[in-house]
C-alpha cells in the first residue's frame, strides 16, 4: 500500500489545481446534488455544473432524448434555473465539498455572458467558468458564437474582461476547422479549452414518419463520438499551447487515458454518468490501477506521451 | 451512499403477446420501493442498449436472504427487444427505487384505480399497499382496467387476491365491458362523492388525457403516473420533461423521473 500513497494524480489547468484529471461534463451531472447519493463529490477533480444563463430557461418541449447506436441524442435546450438561483440555492451545497466547482455559462449575447460571469466572480466557491459557445439546441447565440473564430474570440475576450477566474472555452465540433477556433480563443485570452460538445444529429421514427426529438435535431453523445472527439482534441493540441480538456464518449479509464496520452490535461465524463452513476469513480480508480500496473508515479508522465 | 444493484433474472416470461413479466433477484439491502416508484434496468456488460430503461415496480417481495422485484414490459423498441431475449440467470444492473410515488391518503371512502395496458403495473403494486387499509376500514377499492382486447388485458388474475372490485373493459368487447376505460369510469363516477374519493391512474397518454378532460371541472382528486423517455433516471439529464401549468403563459417543465413519475392530474398540461 505504501506504493499506492506515492501515486500523484493531480493536474493543473493553468492556475486551477485539481486533485485528479476527472471532471463531470456540463449537463450530465445536474448541479452536483443529483449524484451526491451515488458519488463522493470530494473525490472528483472538479464538478462542472449544468450550463447557466442570466435568466432561468425552460428548455425545449419533449421528447428531448433518444438512444441511437452507441450513443444518445439530446435536445434539452439549456433548461436551467438561472445564475441567481444557482448562487442562492445550489452553490451552498457544493461549497461543502472539497472539490473544484466549474460553472458552465451561456448567453444569448455578449452582454449576457458578461453579466453571468460577473455574478459568478463575486461569490465564494466558484473556481472557474467554462464558456459554452457551442450548444447545438438553442436558436439564439450558442452555436453561432462557437462556429466562427471572430465571435468565439469576442465572447472569450468579453468574459475575460470581467473576471479573474480561470476561463475555459468549450468548443463545438460542428465546424469546418476546429483548430482555427481554438487558436482564436487562445489569442483572445482563454486560460484553457475544453472539447468536444455534442455532434449534431437526428433520428426518425419510421412508423410515424416523425423525428424522435421534438426539436428535430439534437446533440449526439456517448461512445459513438469518442474517435471523433479524440481526433479533434489532437488537432487542437497541435495548434495551441494552453491546457486542453478532453470530452466525448469517455466511458471508462481506458478511454480517459487515450485523451491524456495525446496531451489532454484533464477529461470530462458525460453520458457515462447516465449509464452508471458511479462512472467518474470508476474512471479515477481505473487510472490509478493503470498507474500502479505500469509503475507510473506521477500522472504528468502520462500526459502528452503520444508517439505519432 | 446509494448503489447500483446487480440483479439476477429469475423469470422473464411472455405472459401475453409482446408482454413480459420479469422477476429479478436483488440483494437484501435493496430498499423497499414505495407504491408508484420505478427502477432503471440495464443489461450488464453489453453495448446496446446503452441507456438503462425505466420500469414501474409491479411487485416486490422480501425474503430471508434476498428480494424479488417484478416488472411488466411490452416490447416496443430496441431496449425491450433485447430484454425480451434474456435468459434466466442473466445479470441486470438496477438503479432504484427512484422517483416520487403515489401519495396514499387513508381517509377516503372510495379508492379508484384506473389503468390502461401496462399501466396496471404501478397500480397493482399500489393496491397491495392499500389492501390492509381497505380490509380494516369501511373504504372500498375499485380497479378499472382497460386494454385494446382480451389478449392485451394483463394482470387481471393478480387482482383476485386483493379486496377490490375489478371492472375490466376492452376496446373491442372481447373481455369485460366494451369501451374505453375512461368511458366506463365516467358511467359509474356519479356514485362516488368527490370529497370521499381518490383516483389513481396510469396508462397511455391518450387515456390519461381523456381522464383529465373528464375530471377537469369536477372536484375529484386524481394522481397520475407518467412515462417519458429517460437517460439518467435521477434528475440530471433533464430528458424526461413534462409540461406543467405555470403562472405565466410560458411553458414550464418538470422531470418525470425526479419530480414524478406521479403528479396531480391538474398540474399537467395535456396537449
Amino acid at each position: 500500500m505504501a506504493e499506492t500513497e506515492q501515486i500523484n494524480m493531480s493536474v493543473k489547468i493553468g492556475r486551477l489545481k485539481l486533485k485528479n484529471p476527472v471532471m463531470t461534463a456540463s449537463g450530465t451531472f445536474g448541479y452536483g446534488e443529483e449524484y451526491a447519493d451515488y458519488v463522493d463529490l470530494n473525490k472528483l477533480g472538479a464538478v462542472v455544473v449544468k450550463g447557466l444563463s442570466l435568466k432561468p430557461r425552460e428548455g425545449n418541449p419533449p421528447p428531448r432524448v433518444m438512444e441511437t447506436p452507441g450513443g444518445m441524442l439530446n435536445a434539452v435546450g439549456l433548461q436551467n434555473i438561472g445564475v441567481e438561483a444557482f448562487i442562492s440555492e445550489k452553490l451552498p451545497f457544493l461549497r461543502k465539498y472539497d472539490t473544484k466547482v466549474i460553472v458552465n455559462i451561456y448567453g444569448e449575447n455578449y452582454d449576457e455572458y458578461k453579466k453571468v460571469t460577473r455574478k459568478l466572480s463575486a461569490v465564494r466557491g466558484v473556481h472557474a467558468v467554462e464558456v459554452n459557445i457551442s450548444c447545438p439546441n438553442v436558436k439564439k447565440g450558442g452555436l453561432s458564437f462557437g462556429a466562427d473564430p471572430k465571435t468565439a474570440a469576442t465572447v472569450t475576450r468579453k468574459v475575460k474582461e470581467v473576471t479573474d477566474l480561470p476561463v475555459i472555452v468549450k468548443l463545438t465540433p460542428n465546424v469546418t476547422d476546429i483548430a482555427a477556433i481554438a487558436v482564436a480563443v487562445e489569442k483572445a485570452g482563454a486560460d484553457a479549452i475544453s472539447l468536444i460538445n455534442t455532434i449534431t444529429g437526428m433520428s426518425v421514427d419510421i412508423f410515424t414518419g416523425r423525428p424522435h426529438l421534438k426539436n428535430i435535431t439534437g446533440g449526439l453523445s456517448g461512445p459513438a463520438i469518442k474517435p471523433v472527439a479524440l481526433r479533434m482534441v489532437w488537432q487542437v493540441l497541435q495548434n495551441v499551447s494552453i491546457p486542453v480538456i478532453g470530452i466525448g464518449g469517455i466511458m471508462n479509464a481506458e478511454d480517459a487515458l487515450e485523451f491524456l496520452i495525446i496531451g489532454a490535461k484533464a477529461v470530462q465524463i458525460g453520458t457515462a454518468n447516465f449509464i452508471n452513476p458511479q462512472a467518474t469513480m470508476e474512471v479515477i480508480g481505473g487510472i490509478k490501477r493503470y498507474m500502479e500496473m505500469t509503475g507510473i508515479k506521477n500522472i504528468s508522465k502520462i500526459i502528452g506521451t503520444f508517439k505519432a | 451512499m446509494k448503489n447500483v444493484y446487480i440483479g439476477e433474472i429469475l423469470k422473464n416470461e411472455e405472459i401475453a403477446q409482446d408482454c413480459f413479466l420479469m422477476r429479478v433477484a436483488l440483494h437484501v439491502s435493496f430498499p423497499d420501493p414505495a407504491a408508484g416508484q420505478f427502477v432503471m434496468v440495464r443489461v450488464s456488460g453489453i453495448a446496446e442498449p446503452l441507456l438503462a430503461r425505466p420500469f414501474s415496480v409491479y411487485s416486490f417481495e422480501r425474503q430471508n436472504n434476498s428480494c424479488a422485484l417484478d416488472i411488466l414490459y411490452r416490447v416496443l423498441g430496441r431496449g425491450t427487444q433485447v430484454m425480451a431475449g434474456l435468459l434466466n440467470g442473466t445479470q441486470v444492473e438496477i438503479i432504484g427505487p427512484l422517483g416520487q410515488g403515489f401519495e396514499i391518503k387513508q381517509n377516503k371512502k372510495n379508492i379508484i384505480l384506473v389503468g390502461g395496458g401496462m399501466g396496471v403495473a404501478p397500480l397493482t403494486y399500489l393496491a397491495t399497499h392499500l389492501n390492509n387499509y381497505v380490509c380494516s376500514s369501511s373504504s372500498a377499492m375499485y380497479f378499472y382496467l382497460g386494454a385494446q382486447n382480451a389478449e392485451a388485458l394483463i394482470g387481471v388474475n393478480e387482482l383476485k387476491n386483493l379486496s377490490c372490485t375489478a371492472i375490466t373493459c376492452t376496446d373491442d368487447g372481447s373481455r369485460g365491458e366494451k369501451g374505453l376505460v375512461t368511458h366506463i369510469l365516467l358511467q359509474g363516477l356519479k356514485k362516488f362523492a368527490p370529497e370521499e374519493t381518490m383516483i389513481y391512474a396510469c396508462g397511455p397518454k391518450p387515456m390519461l388525457k381523456a381522464l383529465a378532460k373528464i375530471l377537469r371541472k369536477t372536484k375529484y382528486s386524481c394522481q397520475v403516473s407518467l412515462e417519458e423517455k429517460m437517460a439518467c433516471g435521477v434528475g440530471a439529464c433533464l430528458g424526461c420533461a413534462v409540461p406543467v401549468k405555470s403562472r405565466n403563459s410560458k411553458p414550464a417543465y418538470k422531470r418525470v423521473c425526479a419530480d414524478g413519475p406521479v403528479f396531480d392530474i391538474n398540474e399537467i398540461v395535456w396537449k
